[in-house]
């Protein structure tokens, strides 16, 4: 595939640059609804827990004006690849933490470690040995040796 | 306070069950300070009731808590600069060039500065502790809601140093600091702010969530798209230590940064996090010339750390001297002295100088210790990155989510850490840098409560911010920060035309 030209590149990056600013628009106005509705009943000082969250979305929102007008230099986003290779990253911690109180902490962390050992290239009989080692000593380390509370699941650990 | 003063303290420091007490103590804290949200509080309320119950001397037990808590400024660096996961508060700075230096293939260099600087910023600071701590507490109760809030005021305005090539982000992610710390119960009028009616939300964001999402996950994140570029190539790690004339290179930013670290110290309700960030934009606006802090600098890395360690000291001026504690550490140590029915307060001195003393001259002994002990394992600690990354980026991760579970026991902090990851991630892609907005958040919260309470005293009159010498003065000093490097630029500009 030909490398895109150095024009093709500032545009690009001009386009997610705008679109960010955009977004940060777009959310200093949802921020500043928010901020306006808080509800109160009491307040000791005269700017009152609106006026603060306030001021911050009028100020986001004339800097995302700002970065409308000069977005200024970024890093190209990442290919097709990289997505889904973040993706599953996300995806396996993500379901590895929300199972962790189910299956124990021992389990899920194997599960993780492998996983993340995978995707950086380990083979897959290295990736689950280094998930079954890890996941041993973090556990060692912050339960048993330094008395913390981890999630225990069936197995005990 | 006297010689005698110190020479009897070092009667206690040195006697050999005190000097062992404290170099268990440097050893631990220096450990839990590498584990992020373990911290210097936990370690210290894990080992109090093991310390009181064995039947320690007063004064034993608070050189044993007070060398865990230096002991763990020093060891927060650790992860800080090799995995870029701070392993406290007052480490988050460190990271910005340290990690570089360490990618860089100058592990051993960073963590040998660190310790250096650390050093100098704890040493100086005893020093003046021993002879400033009674004087210095009038500063302390002269800081009002006022005060504080044109202290902060002056914090961001030596933000003006972050300011690169593109202010628009540097600026933006400074409002979106401050934006994060609106979220959680407003303390001045009990409001719930951005919460959602989601308990998990009722606290705000907590720091340590916020940095290890913001600066590991992200990195993790970043790690992975080079992986599947194929270029993510394995780490040089040099054993070379700072030279001498590195280290005398070092010297004056770090003097600096222990002022400023030290001063901040002293103030109640500021702490480490405050007092690193400041240091470092501070030294920023003084020594960047050439735009290479970020990137590596030996002066971006040593002015936080040092700050971090002067702060850790300074807190003790008004434990010590008001009963006052000056950071959450000082506070579990104000309840471990009140555990031996210890009034702290200006009569402390008078009336139990052993324990003061003892204190203090541990402090000394602790710091050459501290440096002693640390040095040589710089090396061991640095090759630790020359573990495959198939190993090394795991272990980031798992001490990543056990840091913000361990200090939260909350499934749901975890989330929320690898949502800021994402958004930390898309952050640095388009561009902004994390420091910014470390910053916003750190000062945030610290400046609309003082502002909000000095305007509930004045009745809504804005000139409390102007009413006293001391708020005067940092008008001066943030007007200056703003425009003395521009006039000076003009000058130079108007000398070479």
């Amino acid at each position: 595939m030909s490398q895109p030209s150095a024009a093709e590149l500032a545009r690009r990056q001009r386009v997610i640059g705008r679109a960010s600013a955009a977004v940060l628009m777009i959310f200093a106005m949802v921020y500043g609804y928010f901020g306006l509705t808080i509800e109160y009943s009491f307040s000791s000082d005269p700017i009152g827990p609106r006026g603060f969250p306030a001021g911050l979305a009028v100020t986001l929102f004339l800097l995302g004006g700002w970065y409308w007008l000069q977005p200024g230099a970024s890093e190209d986003m990442p290919e097709r690849a990289g997505i889904v290779a973040a993706a599953t990253f996300l995806a396996v911690s993500l379901a590895s933490v929300l199972a962790m109180d189910w299956i124990g902490f021992v389990p899920a962390m194997t599960i993780l470690m492998s996983a993340i050992a995978r995707l950086f290239g380990a083979s897959w009989p290295l990736s689950l040995v280094n998930g079954v080692g890890q996941a041993l000593t973090w556990w060692l380390l912050f339960g048993p040796l330094l008395g913390g509370t981890l999630p225990k699941g069936p197995l005990g650990f | 306070m006297s010689f005698d003063f110190l020479w009897q303290g070092m009667n206690v420091a040195l006697l050999p069950q005190n000097l062992l007490i404290g170099l268990i103590g440097c050893f631990l804290g220096t450990i839990i300070g590498c584990l992020p949200a373990i911290g210097p509080i936990n370690g210290i309320a894990l080992l109090l009731p093991i310390a009181y119950t064995s039947g320690l001397a007063p004064e034993s037990t608070l050189i044993l808590l007070a060398s865990i808590y230096y002991g763990a400024e020093y060891g927060g660096r650790i992860s800080s600069i090799l995995l870029n996961v701070p392993g406290d508060a007052g480490a988050v700075m460190t990271a910005l060039d340290g990690y570089p230096m360490a990618r860089k293939g100058e592990a051993t260099k960073a963590l040998a500065i660190s310790g250096i600087s650390s050093f100098i910023g704890g040493m100086l600071a005893v020093v003046a502790m021993t002879f400033l701590a009674v004087p210095l507490s009038w500063l302390a109760i002269k800081f009002g809601p006022a005060e504080y809030f044109v202290l902060m005021v002056f914090a961001f305005a030596t933000l003006g140093s972050m300011v690169g090539h593109q202010p628009v982000k540097t600026l933006l992610g400074c409002v979106l600091g401050l934006m994060l710390t609106t979220i959680g119960l407003d303390a001045t009028s009990g409001a719930y702010r951005f919460t959602f009616d989601q308990p998990e939300l009722h606290d705000g964001i907590e720091f340590i969530i916020l940095v290890i999402g913001l600066f590991s996950i992200s990195e993790v994140l970043l790690m992975l798209e080079s992986q599947v570029k194929g270029a993510l190539k394995p780490l040089v790690v040099s054993g070379a230590y700072p030279s001498w004339s590195e280290i005398r290179f070092i010297w004056w930013p770090s003097v600096r940064a222990t002022v400023v670290g030290f001063v901040i110290g002293v103030l109640p309700g500021t702490g480490a996090s405050v007092a690193s960030a400041v240091s470092y934009t501070t030294e920023k606006r003084i020594s960047d010339k050439n735009g290479t802090f970020g990137h590596g600098d030996m002066r971006g890395l040593a002015a936080p750390e040092a700050a971090n360690n002067a702060a850790a000291t300074g807190a003790f001026v008004p434990m010590l001297t008001l009963g006052v504690p000056g950071s959450g550490t000082t506070a579990v140590m104000l309840g471990a002295l009140m555990l031996y029915n210890i009034q702290p307060g200006p009569q402390l001195f008078v009336e139990q100088p052993k324990l003061v003393g003892g204190l203090i001259a541990s402090m000394y002994i602790g710091n050459i210790l501290l440096l002693i002990m640390n040095l040589p394992m710089v090396q061991l600690f640095a090759r630790m990155l020359l573990l495959p990354n198939w190993v090394l980026i795991p272990g980031i991760t798992a001490l990543s989510i056990l840091g913000v579970y361990s200090a939260f026991a909350s499934v749901m902090s975890v989330v929320i850490m690898f949502g800021i990851g994402i958004v930390g991630y898309l952050l640095r892609k388009l561009g902004f840098d994390m420091a910014p907005i470390i910053l916003g958040f750190v000062l945030g919260k610290v400046m609309e409560v003082n502002m909000r309470n000095a305007l509930a005293i004045s009745g809504g009159e804005f000139s409390i911010f102007f009413s006293s010498t001391l708020s005067l003065v940092l008008w001066v000093l943030a007007a200056l920060v703003v425009c003395l490097p521009w006039w000076l630029r003009r000058r130079q500009a108007r000398l070479a035309g």
